[in-house]
């Protein structure tokens, strides 16, 4: 009964609730080790969330096995349907934005995207999101980096892209070369402090209120926000590439 | 010592206000945009979803400020 409400809770548990919440921050923060096993000496630790990408990178490849299986020109199931359905609309949102020059990448987007959701999601059912952990986001933004700087120099040829550098203006020079370090930095700081951000809220919430409370904060945080989040990053890498896909 | 970091937490995090008031002014512009232009709802989307990553991007790096002060200075 004293749980319903929220600040009878709070008074009582007074002031020593900061030095236990920074522990608990803390331990949320750490990046726990799965397994360990050794080869020729060295240990390698496998971390937590790479066990989690290995189960999504399964489930993916289930999905893709189970979808395909069976594919029909005439009179399609309502399986092919949906899958026709999902790709069609994905591949028209990125192709309405990277263009014919750009449609190559596509599918790494979109693959990107599909991993990114099942990430976000997955803390519904007791695994820990794999992008609570910095390093597959910052693993992510690389790969997105040299995506666009790669797409970039193979469209406009290198001398073009060289030039890029100077425009539009040859002051803006050093912003431009920051801009290759900025944007990364962005990319993996957002949707780690996002996931991370909504993590510590809904820890916060269940520590406060464990009852009812956190049931309509849980479909905005782990749902609605990791849909936006994975819509985000995809889209701001495909609207970074067209910057350097336009034909002048 | 606690109370000087939580009170620096709590500074780190004020950033929220300028991305609060960004994404307002933004979806504000957004829906007046669509009013006038229905046709055009699909672009304005898309635009407006990028204003509202970009000036969120303020209040991330605030939390993490906030969340590195308390963790590393503990």
């Amino acid at each position: 009964m004293m749980s319903v409400c929220p600040f009878i809770i709070i008074w009582k548990k007074g002031s020593g609730h900061l030095s236990n919440l920074s522990k608990d921050l803390s331990e949320a923060l750490t990046i726990k080790t799965a397994f360990s096993f050794k080869i020729a000496g060295h240990t390698i630790a496998v971390s937590e969330s790479v066990v989690v990408t290995w189960i999504i990178m399964a489930i993916l490849i289930a999905l893709a096995i189970f979808l395909t299986h069976g594919l029909k020109v005439k009179n399609p199931g309502k399986k092919q349907i949906f899958l026709e359905s999902v790709m069609s609309a994905g591949y028209n949102l990125f192709y309405g934005i990277l263009g014919d020059n750009g449609a190559g990448y596509i599918p790494y987007l979109l693959t990107v995207m599909f991993y990114l959701g099942f990430a976000n999601l997955i803390g519904i059912i007791g695994f820990t999101p794999p992008t609570k952990d910095l390093n597959v986001t910052l693993a992510l933004a690389l790969m997105s980096i040299v995506l666009i700087e790669y797409s970039n120099a193979h469209h406009n040829g290198g001398k073009k892209f060289f030039k890029s550098f100077a425009e539009p203006l040859p002051l803006m020079t050093p912003f431009n070369i920051m801009e290759i370090g900025i944007r990364p930095l962005s990319l993996c700081m957002r949707l780690f402090g996002n996931v991370l951000g909504s993590f510590v809220v809904m820890e916060l919430l269940k520590a406060v209120c464990p009852l009812f409370l956190p049931v309509p904060f849980s479909m905005y945080f782990d749902i609605f926000d990791g849909l936006i989040q994975m819509i985000v990053f995809v889209f701001l890498t495909a609207l970074f590439m067209q910057e350097g896909l336009i034909d002048d | 010592m606690g109370t000087l970091i939580a009170i620096g937490a709590g500074i780190a995090v004020l950033t929220g206000i300028g991305a609060g008031i960004g994404i307002g002014i933004a979806t504000g512009k957004a829906t007046e945009a669509i009013a006038r232009q229905p046709e055009a709802e699909g672009k304005i989307m898309r635009n407006l979803l990028l204003g509202c990553a970009l000036a969120e991007a303020t209040a991330i790096y605030g939390f993490v400020i906030g969340l590195l002060i308390i963790i590393m200075l503990k």
